[in-house]
């Protein structure tokens, strides 16, 4: 490649290559082959050269291109380097690693790299701008020039934002109050640098919420991320307890010195479905005479936050009793209020005396509740009275009968 | 009045000084103790398996089955003895000695005659009930060292009175056959075969009713309806025993646990179930209510006994 460039660089050169070329075809490699084309050298040849001859780059980027700088010739010479042409706006050098260069010893037929590094100055807008190279031997017998052509476009606003990624796979979550969200977010570093990246969510008030990397269980603010690396992160959401139902945003920010991403999370809360139920005064038992109705209140309390709908009451009661409820149902409870029940237990007539268990279960759509009454079944004393009302006759008969038929 | 109390201190002189009085209250008074006592033995036993039995422990002592049946059963089979014993020749002994005109010749009313008879029977059924009763709990204070609670004593004094009663009664019947037959021998005889009559010949009366009425395959199956029907129509012919109406009236007073009087009702899965929730003894007033129909039965069938025998008596010729 070196060749064919020197070929199109140098018109002494022209000869040279074909005459390069034939040597590589009928000797390719070896010694040999090198020893000789050392002596078909020309008697002096220098050449400087660009690796780049035109670079597009964005405004306000540095630029370094890589320079060649031969001899082809079979003296040994001192080449001095020089810019022959710096555009406007620009501030450019021949440099190697550590300082600038302006001369150069090259042994015969040796070559060396430098760097041309060009600064664009504050303020320099897009354009085309052309770089002149010069190399030229100290006696000034042979030139070389050379031109490097740096295009500048209108830098892309984006590209730096770009340096981080926020992605989240499930951006809603939903659920009872009382539960805890875990999204989980996927932060990938875009740049070429390792970096630091804070953490940060910001959501309704009271609201708990802690990053955690995924499947360890402590709490983190910030992440280191290499290059071109990334990494999922749980945000844990626990919800303030006393939320209403509905739809909750998340704000999640990642930054590092020169980068930031946002992104919008969302819960949904559906509120939770507690209930609470019970008598005014506690008491959980009650007296029924058999086959007679006896009534009993209780209450039914939302102590959840979303509205319960449909509550319905059942008994779990012996067979032949009758168990009523008054109402029957209810068909909305919101959040926080209580509403009062009337049973009507009648035991059946037949029914043994003793103490019951009867159970009352309350049945919402998402939530139940169970309340055992203790229910002291009683026969009525009304027989007793009769009984003892025929007692009382028997008796009245024989004081009759001893009236009747004594005293003989 | 005079004469009814004259007869009835020479009533209780005879009874407590006769032989036969002597050693039929011997021999009660002994079954009584040692079936109470093996009663307390194996009570005291189970009170240091579980000491969840807790309430009413006393009152076991009587519903316990000592050696094959409790101080209950026993006062149920053989308690209608004693007032057989009393009664069987009250006025016909009078009456074959000829002492029954002398005594009505005295100046005291006919009537009086028979009320003393009574009235000193009672007393002496009385004095014996309430005597086994206090030596029993005597013993169980001892042997089980259970101080009886209020409910408990309350529940002895029911059954004391509806013991008397029952053998009040049995009193009654003795002396309604002492005045309709001349021979001491057949009233004895008559007593005897009405107790035996009424305490066991019945059961297989009731059941041959039942059968009779609601025939059940007795290998088992058939409906359970007829079942009920047959065991209903067994209970109801078997009240007319009184015998049946004490047992059961005093198992529900004795022991609050028991619920009714019957031994077969039909419930529910649910019932049972719900009804097993609380082990709750019944209080006295509702055992009481659950037995009162037997209670009046019980008391009805003496005083009408009486006062058959009485009318009997009253109408009665005495100079034969």
């Amino acid at each position: 490649m070196k060749k064919k460039r020197d070929g199109l660089r140098l018109p002494t050169g022209m000869v040279l290559f074909v005459f390069a070329l034939w040597a590589v075809l009928l000797f390719p490699g070896g010694a040999m082959g090198d020893e000789k084309e050392k002596k078909d050298l020309p008697p002096r040849a220098i050449e400087v050269a660009p690796e780049y001859t035109g670079v597009i780059v964005p405004v306000g980027d540095d630029v370094s291109v890589d320079l060649t700088v031969a001899n082809k010739g079979r003296k040994d010479e001192f080449i001095d380097l020089s810019l022959t042409q710096i555009p406007e706006g620009w501030t450019a050098r021949i440099k190697t690693y550590s300082f600038d260069v302006t001369g150069v010893y090259l042994g015969s037929d040796k070559s060396k790299s430098l760097t041309l590094k060009a600064e664009p100055k504050e303020g320099t807008g897009p354009g085309k701008y052309t770089f002149g190279i010069q190399g030229r031997t100290q006696d000034g017998e042979l030139v070389s020039n050379s031109k490097v052509t740096i295009t500048t476009t209108a830098k892309v606003e984006e590209k730096k934002a770009k340096g981080v990624n926020l992605n989240t796979s499930y951006p809603v979550l939903q659920g009872p109050t009382d539960a805890k969200f875990e999204f989980s977010v996927e932060v990938e570093n875009k740049t070429d640098k390792d970096s630091i990246f804070n953490l940060s969510a910001a959501g309704p008030a009271n609201w708990e919420l802690n990053f955690k990397p995924a499947y360890e269980d402590k709490f983190i603010s910030s992440l280191r991320l290499k290059e071109r690396q990334s990494q999922s992160v749980a945000l844990e959401v626990k919800p303030y307890l006393m939320a209403e139902a509905g739809n909750y945003p998340i704000t999640v920010k990642v930054s590092s010195p020169d980068a930031r991403a946002e992104a919008e999370l969302t819960v949904v809360l559906t509120g939770t479905y507690k209930m609470d139920i019970g008598t005014p005064t506690g008491l959980l038992s009650l007296t029924a005479m058999r086959g007679e109705p006896s009534n009993v209140s209780f209450y039914v309390k939302n102590s959840g936050s979303a509205v319960q709908n449909n509550l319905r009451f059942m008994s779990v009661k012996p067979e032949n009793w009758k168990v009523e409820f008054k109402p029957e149902k209810i068909e909305t409870l919101p959040p926080g209020e209580t509403k009062q029940i009337e049973m009507t237990v009648s035991p059946a007539a037949q029914a043994l005396v003793g103490d019951y268990s009867l159970n009352v279960m309350a049945e919402g759509e998402r939530t139940n509740k169970n309340l055992e009454f203790r229910v002291s079944v009683k026969a009525s004393s009304v027989w007793g009275w009769i009984g003892i009302g025929i007692i009382v006759l028997v008796l009245l008969g024989l004081v009759g009968l001893f009236v009747y038929v004594g005293r003989r | 009045m005079g004469g009814l109390i004259a007869i009835y201190r020479k009533e209780l002189g005879d009874y407590f000084s006769s032989y036969r009085f002597v050693i039929l209250f011997a021999l009660i008074a002994m079954v009584s103790f040692i079936t109470s006592y093996i009663a307390a033995i194996s009570l005291r036993e189970s009170i240091a398996q579980d000491a969840m039995r807790g309430r009413f422990l006393f009152l076991m002592l009587f519903s316990t089955e000592g050696a094959r049946f409790s101080m209950i059963q026993f006062v149920a089979f053989f308690g209608p003895l004693i007032g057989l014993f009393l009664g069987f020749d009250a006025i016909n002994r009078e009456r074959a000695h000829g002492t029954l005109v002398k005594m009505v010749s005295q100046p005291i009313y006919r009537d009086a005659v028979i009320n003393g008879k009574f009235l000193a029977g009672v007393t002496v059924i009385t004095v014996m009930i309430v005597a086994i009763v206090l030596v029993i709990s005597g013993f169980g204070l001892t042997l089980l060292g259970v101080v009886p609670e209020v409910e408990e004593i309350l529940r002895i004094a029911v059954y004391v009175v509806i013991s008397i009663f029952y053998i009040s009664f049995w009193l009654g019947v003795s002396i309604l056959f002492s005045i309709l037959f001349r021979s001491t021998a057949t009233s004895a005889l008559a007593s005897v075969a009405a107790w035996i009559l009424l305490s066991f010949v019945i059961f297989f009366g009731a059941s041959a009713v039942a059968n009779a009425v609601a025939p059940v395959d007795q290998r088992g199956g058939g409906d359970m309806e007829t079942l009920m029907r047959n065991v209903q129509i067994t209970e109801t012919v078997s009240l007319f025993s009184p015998m049946v109406l004490y047992t059961n009236s005093t198992a529900t007073i004795v022991d609050p646990k028991v619920k009714t009087t019957k031994s077969f009702i039909l419930q529910g899965p649910w019932e049972q179930i719900l009804s097993t929730r609380f082990q709750n003894p019944l209080s006295l007033s509702q055992s009481l209510v659950v037995v009162i129909p037997h209670l009046i039965s019980l008391v009805a069938i003496t005083f009408i006994c009486f006062a058959v025998s009485y009318t009997v008596f009253m109408v009665q010729e005495i100079k034969m």
